[in-house]
């Protein structure tokens, strides 16, 4: 099977391995691939590139088998698939690694290599010395030094994403997708990965390289497919493209460089609310930038880049190991959600019903949680002072409920994001961090929540909304810092920017300021 | 269930009618259970909630056909006599188990509470010093029990089965395996009867406390913010915190009244037998986590009420009761008992 390529892989492009044709695929309200039509070759990285919803998973899962697609074919390596399901494509020679590669924590490095395949004595007994021998040739020819006993619980996340391509191999796949998988690794980890999936290339493997990072796919791969809202926009050599064409083909329309190197001196009036001075963490590196009184900022970046960080900094769920964070002038250093309440900063999570809400608890009980001591009196608390305080909120957010009595989790998510800011209003906070507030909520609960951010802000509270979501943030927001591996990359007023430019900088077709 | 987005709008109805439009005239129909059994809780409980009481309608009615001592005011007495010592830990552990914790010490530490009470007694200290001597025992082993749990090292269930195995240990080598037979100042004021007439109708003295810790309970559940604290950390422990919640304070604090209350049942029960022993309150712990599961205390924390247990316990004594009259041997209790806890379980997850 295997065509050895060298020099250019593209030139001796051998017959398509995966073909897909006219695929489609149609989800309860949303259409998310429409009429894809692509092949990924023998011994080449095709990479697959798209915003968040393009449909690039939604196609993965076709390929995979994980969803059968309602209409196209798709053609495996001269045979037409016919039946969908994960086990299926995986025993056609399709394996897919994840960013997080499900294993078996407790079983050992060999165990889940070779899981359900262990060879056996007489089909009895597993004969472990030829198993791990097995496992220890597999893994030496990827060039891994990993104990092959170890149970994986103990290897590192880039070590179980090489043991995850080392099982893939041994079920001689033929076609291995991996999906985002330098999101965990760090840049040495990254150029290990590079050079181990350019030798299975040279092998003759196909690989179908899902990732946001384009610096990546122009490091190493053939070709790139680009989707936009579910349709296929192009499919060219990676050599014929610019970083910048295929941001343009993502985000559908013309970068405008007009603007992008001003300044974000125009709403330099207001008193700075937060001002990060250099900071620093695992994660972020010389962090600096302001969110001031009345005005409300966007942090955008991917998943990773740093956002999330900077939110559990101000919660007192992270320390800086670097940098001084003010609160009104003051040293902000809290230790942990308590103290940074008390200070006058509340967060609201990113996932609501896991981390911001107690799903059983009334509308009211959960609104007043924030600050229990306001409605107690001498020690007791005061149930009509509770009701009074959650009408309030409820009339003010306009939250649809039947009662404030009513328990949380029989609300929509929408209204379950408005209990929360309805939480942060009670707790009295000048300074509110929310996380991805828009994210599942639907189109009309989106402009209200917009509206509702805006309406604190103009009360003179600092609004900083961390969201990977560029378009939305681009609504509402005064003004966009955009994160790029934990480092500041712009700092601009909302106005002068687009959703281009910013999506273009997070995803790193530019070089990163200072670094 | 009303899940999604179309609830009537507070104040003006929007002219939508769903379900959980249903579920407030389910409430307005049946006040009770829109505002009664559940301290704390919003307006999710509705009829199913009060099956126990149903059952134990069946059980009386059926049980007096059988036999006609069963409906005597003696048998009566001698039900809340035997489930009132249960029934106060029940009211501790019910306060556990909302806020996603429980307690598997509290048989050896009732009895942990009553030795210490029953050896000072025995060395002729004074009554109060014994008793609080007693109380503080239990206490402490509370507070022991909460600064473990509250450290998230371990589940409670660990810590607490280890205190558990821990105070046995204790116990026997206190009393060397032999019971202290004279409570003495315990047994007259638990060992008897209530003066008749108004207001106790002479019940046995057991019932006083009993009533006492229930009452103390609803309103702890219902208006004290350690109360509404209990819920939220059983119903979301990270919600809880991420709210300024002092999570592990507040742990620190329900072990504590837990160990206070099972200080409480040391010397009741101690009292009402007169003896003070290493297996005075055997099988305490697992008697109370079941009492308080069948009134619908969710195993797993956020959801239950003082009165919700107060059915389990009441449900409880009355099939130990009435399965003697139905003339059963006390075998047949542990099969009952078994088969309703199971029973009890399964109705409440039918009911989410």
């Amino acid at each position: 099977m295997a065509v050895v390529v060298t020099g250019s892989p593209l030139s001796a492009s051998p017959p398509g391995l995966l073909h897909a044709e006219h695929v489609s695929k149609h989800f309860p309200g949303v259409q998310a691939l429409r009429d894809i039509d692509f092949t990924v070759d023998r011994g080449e990285v095709h990479a697959l590139v798209g915003q968040n919803g393009a449909g690039k998973s939604t196609l993965v899962k076709c390929i995979s088998g994980v969803h059968p697609p309602d209409g196209g074919r798709i053609t495996f390596d001269g045979r037409e698939v016919t039946t969908y399901s994960p086990k299926h494509a995986y025993d056609l020679g399709i394996a897919v690694v994840h960013q997080r590669p499900q294993l078996l924590p407790w079983l050992s490095v060999t165990e889940n290599v070779m899981l359900g395949q262990l060879p056996a004595h007489r089909g009895l007994v597993i004969d472990r010395r030829k198993a791990n021998e097995l496992t220890r040739d597999l893994l030496a020819r990827l060039r891994l030094d990993i104990d092959p006993k170890m149970p994986v619980a103990y290897l590192s996340a880039p070590e179980r994403q090489q043991v995850a391509i080392a099982k893939a191999l041994y079920r001689q796949a033929k076609l291995l997708i991996l999906d985002e998988p330098t999101a965990a690794l760090d840049a040495q980890r990254s150029e290990h990965l590079f050079s181990l999936v350019e030798g299975l290339v040279r092998e003759g493997m196909g690989v179908l390289y899902v990732s946001h990072h384009l610096e990546e796919i122009f490091r190493f791969a053939n070709r790139v497919t680009v989707l936009r809202d579910g349709q296929l926009v192009a499919t060219q050599p990676i050599s014929e493209l610019s970083q910048e064409q295929v941001v343009t083909l993502m985000a559908g329309h013309r970068i405008t460089q007009a603007s992008i190197g001003e300044s974000a001196a125009t709403t330099a009036e207001a008193s700075p609310a937060l001002e990060f001075s250099h900071i620093g963490t695992g994660v972020l590196h010389d962090v600096d930038f302001v969110v001031r009184q009345g005005e409300v900022v966007g942090v955008a970046g991917l998943i990773g880049a740093g956002g999330h960080d900077i939110a559990k900094l101000l919660f007192g769920l992270d320390r800086p190991t670097a940098g001084r964070v003010a609160l009104r002038g003051k040293t902000y250093d809290p230790r942990g959600p308590k103290q940074a309440i008390r200070r006058g900063v509340f967060m609201i999570p990113e996932d609501p019903t896991r981390d911001g809400l107690v799903p059983v608890l009334s509308v009211a009980q959960n609104v007043t949680l924030v600050s229990l001591k306001a409605i107690t009196r001498r020690g007791v608390l005061s149930l009509r002072r509770e009701r009074e305080v959650a009408n309030h909120f409820v009339g003010e957010l306009s939250i649809t409920t039947s009662s404030v009595r009513t328990a949380v989790r029989n609300l929509s998510g929408g209204n379950q994001q408005k209990v929360l800011l309805a939480k942060a209003l009670n707790s009295k906070a000048e300074v509110l961090v929310l996380e991805e507030p828009t994210q599942g909520v639907d189109v009309h609960a989106k402009a209200e929540i917009h509206r509702i951010v805006r309406d604190l802000a103009g009360r003179g509270k600092a609004v900083m909304v961390v969201s990977t979501d560029i378009r939305d943030l681009l609504q509402f927001v005064d003004r966009i810092v955009a994160l790029r591996a934990g480092r500041v990359v712009t700092d601009v007023p909302a106005r002068t920017t687009s959703y281009a430019q910013i999506l273009d900088l997070t995803v790193g077709s530019v070089a990163v300021q200072g670094s | 269930m009303s899940t999604e987005s179309e609830g009537v709008k507070s104040g003006a109805s929007d002219g939508l009618v769903d379900s959980s439009a249903t579920e407030q005239v389910l409430s307005d129909v049946v006040p009770g259970a829109r505002r009664g059994f559940a301290a704390g809780r919003s307006k999710n409980v509705d009829i199913y909630s009060l099956w126990p009481i149903a059952v134990m309608v069946l059980i009386i009615i059926a049980t007096s056909f059988k036999s006609s001592r069963f409906l005597s005011v003696y048998n009566f007495e001698n039900i809340l006599s035997q489930a009132s010592p249960l029934g106060i830990v029940t009211m501790g552990q019910c306060i556990l188990l909302i806020s996603g914790g429980l307690d598997l010490s509290v048989g050896y530490n009732i009895a942990f509470s009553s030795i210490i009470t029953g050896l000072l007694l025995e060395h002729n200290a004074s009554l109060w010093l014994a008793v609080l001597a007693g109380i503080a025992a239990a206490t402490l082993v509370g507070f022991v029990n909460g600064v473990l749990a509250a450290q998230g090292r371990a589940h409670p269930f660990i810590i607490t089965l280890g205190m558990s195995i821990f105070l046995f240990g204790l116990d026997t080598q206190l009393t060397g395996g032999a019971p202290v037979n004279n409570m003495k100042g315990l047994y007259s004021a638990f060992g008897g009867y209530l003066p008749s007439g108004l207001p106790f109708f002479g019940l046995p003295a057991v019932v006083l406390p009993f009533l006492v810790v229930v009452l103390f309970t609803y309103a702890f559940l219902r208006w004290a913010p350690l109360g509404r604290r209990a819920y939220a950390i059983g119903g979301n422990e990270q919600a809880a915190y991420l709210s300024g919640i002092p999570v592990k304070l507040s742990k620190i604090y329900l072990y504590t009244l837990m160990g206070l209350m099972v200080g409480i049942t040391g010397m009741v029960l101690s009292g009402q037998i007169n003896e003070a022993s290493f297996n005075l309150a055997q099988n305490f712990e697992l008697q109370s986590i079941a009492c308080a599961v069948i009134g619908g205390t969710a195993l797993f924390g956020g959801r239950g009420g003082a009165f919700r247990s107060l059915q389990g316990v009441a449900l409880w004594g009355l099939v130990q009761n009435s399965i003697l009259f139905l003339g059963f041997t006390s075998n047949y209790q542990q099969m009952a008992l078994g088969v309703i806890i199971i029973l009890a379980v399964m109705v409440t997850r039918v009911q989410r």
